[in-house]
């Protein structure tokens, strides 16, 4: 149980890192969508382009960038709506348990089943053909707009790392629920935590 | 053709509120439901595997949304004046400004519960900040409990329906209309929501003094020309903010993601400007900003999945058969939806009622011929009376959260009981009336510039 609690150690501080390039993510965004729109208006002011489809993608690139590393990390952080009239009346190990059996038997499950149905349109995306060689990767139907295939990847590594912190909980609550932590501790891990949406 | 397979789809629909009633998170509860009952589904040959390869491209779908794209900024305008404290002041300033009138607070706390829910649209955040900074003030003065509280409230809840708001941008995602009509026709409601609530407790306090006094003189602490220039500092640039951010909505002047993004950046330079803005705040912010959305996407992309799993069974064809199949037609349909979604919202927040009913609702209103914009409509307000209907309303339990000791539980619940009676009003108003309340300001309001 030791190693296993390390490993989610591990897994929880590598997620961390993402959720801090999501967050970084935010005004970034808000700096491109300002310039973007900017640049249409004062370009057209001036008569000429100072945006392109490019610029206009990297919008929607970037938010998708900031959600897709962002599902483990709210994970982690549990933020999160529940129907909580029950569970948060519960002692520690019964909501632990509720989280537990959620995160085996449909959370993990259901993030090897996205990035399973995933892996063929993004392979696809990145040229390859029914023959298995590889041709032209997928690019954005308009012109000077962004290849496609790098963002399309993003949605399995998205799901790659929302799979390494459900088991990162799973393990820590494996852990309540065998009292190899203690519940003081166990509180400290984050299995509730109230406000939903800040 | 029917699958065979309905009652399967029905079954899901009660395995999701029963793994939901287990606090099992919302975002993971859709996604797990719809691995149950897809493998189910597979097995009983419902429907092909193809199905469920789908997935992918209803998420890239997701992705390259520009109308979602709104969220982070609609969200980060809110966040920016609550964290900075310029809510804060605009509340005090606001209050000192009404004062002098009987009720003058509970003014107050509709006024800024107005101008804040048209910048933050997130209801949680409205009700907590307007309780945490208002009731301590109006206990001491001691305003009756139950009228304090329901005014809180009540006005923190318009944050769902005054635009620019969170709620409505996924809400036009979901009904498939533009988020441009949709925030013009939720405004007229919206407002008439707001005026409702104002004359109401300035009836009251007029009538009966003693439940709302107005503000001492000491401790009106600036007044005359002072007074004026603080209102003209702290009220009027987020003001013209909102307005120019809607307004460049309804006439097209620029997406709603491009105005959100004009938006966030006019808040931060407010912030700036009124030097309240430091690296905590920032970060605070921007956290705040990418935890809100990055729910929102995944719940949508969980959502996403049951929905998959739900038509391949067969379920939205069977429930668009049994909401147009109602007896009365239009008014039959109104009726049941309404129903339906008030019993939902006792339990469920908006957002996650927009994901699973308004697909369900938008095909049979369809095929009836109802105007989809109205419907949204109708249904944010419905909504909004679920929010603070007691004992269950989600803005009851947020206020409840924040109070002190010696406010009564029971007084909060009772507290809402006549503002949930003026929404019901104002809703029968809007179904009434559609024309007026809805369809003309819809026409009015983004008819183009130029």
């Amino acid at each position: 149980m030791q190693a296993l609690l390390k490993l989610s150690r591990g897994i929880d501080f590598a997620i961390e890192q993402f959720g801090r390039l999501s967050i970084l993510l935010v005004p970034l965004l808000i700096a491109v969508g300002f310039y973007s729109v900017s640049a249409r208006y004062i370009g057209r002011e001036i008569g000429r382009r100072l945006t392109s489809n490019a610029i206009i993608e990297a919008q929607w690139y970037l938010f998708s960038l900031l959600f897709l590393f962002g599902f483990a990390y709210i994970l982690k952080h549990n933020v999160n709506v529940r129907v909580d009239f029950l569970y948060a009346k519960w002692p520690p190990k019964r909501r632990a348990t509720v989280d537990f059996l959620g995160t085996i038997f449909l959370l993990i499950p259901f993030c090897l089943l996205a990035i399973y149905v995933s892996i063929n349109p993004v392979l696809s995306s990145w040229g390859r053909l029914p023959n298995g060689t590889f041709g032209m990767w997928e690019v954005s139907p308009d012109p000077s707009g962004l290849p496609r295939a790098p963002i399309k990847s993003m949605i399995i590594v998205g799901f790659g790392l929302l799979l390494l912190q459900a088991i990162s909980q799973a393990i820590k609550y494996a852990a309540i629920l065998t009292g190899t932590v203690k519940e003081e501790v166990a509180s400290e891990i984050e299995t509730y935590q109230a406000p939903a949406v800040e | 053709m029917n699958t065979g397979y309905e009652w399967l789809s029905i079954l899901m629909f009660l395995g999701f509120f029963i793994l939901l009633m287990s606090g099992y998170p919302v975002a993971f509860s859709f996604a797990g439901t719809a691995m149950i009952f897809g493998l189910i589904g597979l097995s009983v040959d419902a429907f092909p595997l193809a199905r469920l390869l789908l997935l992918p491209n209803r998420w890239f779908v997701i992705m390259s949304d520009f109308t979602l794209l709104a969220i982070p900024f609609f969200v980060y305008m809110g966040a920016m004046l609550e964290k900075s404290g310029l809510a804060e002041e605009l509340l005090e300033t606001v209050g000192i400004l009404f004062g002098s009138l009987r009720g003058g607070l509970l003014l107050a706390v509709v006024f800024v519960g107005t101008l804040l829910a048209a910048a933050t649209g997130v209801v949680a955040a409205t009700v907590i900040a307007m309780g945490l900074i208002s009731l301590p003030i109006m206990l001491r003065m001691g305003y009756d409990h139950k009228l304090a509280t329901g005014t809180i409230a009540a006005a923190g809840t318009l944050a769902q329906m005054i635009p620019p708001s969170l709620v409505l941008v996924v809400l036009s995602s979901q009904i498939g209309v533009s988020v441009g009509d949709l925030f013009a026709g939720a405004l007229v409601p919206g407002l008439m929501l707001s005026a409702s609530y104002a004359i109401y407790v300035l009836v009251v306090a007029y009538r009966n003094p003693l439940l709302a006094p107005a503000l001492p003189l000491e401790l009106r602490t600036i007044s005359g020309r002072a007074l004026a220039l603080r209102v003209l500092k702290v009220m009027v640039p987020p003001v013209l903010l909102i307005l120019a951010v809607l307004g460049s909505i309804f006439k097209g002047l620029a997406t709603p993601s491009e105005a959100g993004a004009v938006g966030a950046v006019g808040t931060l330079i407010l912030a700036a400007s009124n030097r309240r803005l430091s690296m905590k705040v920032l970060e605070d912010v921007a956290r705040s900003t990418a935890r809100t959305s990055i729910l929102v996407i995944m719940i949508l992309f969980s959502s996403t999945f049951f929905a998959v799993v739900f038509d391949g069974l067969g379920g939205t064809r069977f429930v668009t058969q049994f909401l147009t199949d109602l007896p009365g037609g239009v008014l039959g349909f109104i009726i049941v939806a309404n129903i339906l979604v008030f019993l939902l919202g006792i339990f469920l927040e908006f957002l996650e009622i927009s994901f699973i009913v308004m697909p369900l609702l938008v095909p049979a209103a369809q095929v009836l011929g109802i105007d989809l914009v109205w419907l949204g409509v109708v249904m944010a307000i419905n909504l909004q009376t679920a929010f603070i209907s007691p004992p269950v309303g989600f803005s009851l339990f947020y206020l409840q959260s924040v109070v002190p000791k010696e406010v009564d539980t029971l007084d909060i619940h009772k507290g809402a009981i006549p503002f949930m009676i003026l929404q019901l009003i104002i809703l029968g108003l809007v179904i009434a009336f559609p024309e007026q309340t809805v369809a003309w300001p819809v026409e009015y309001l983004t008819r183009p510039a130029d």
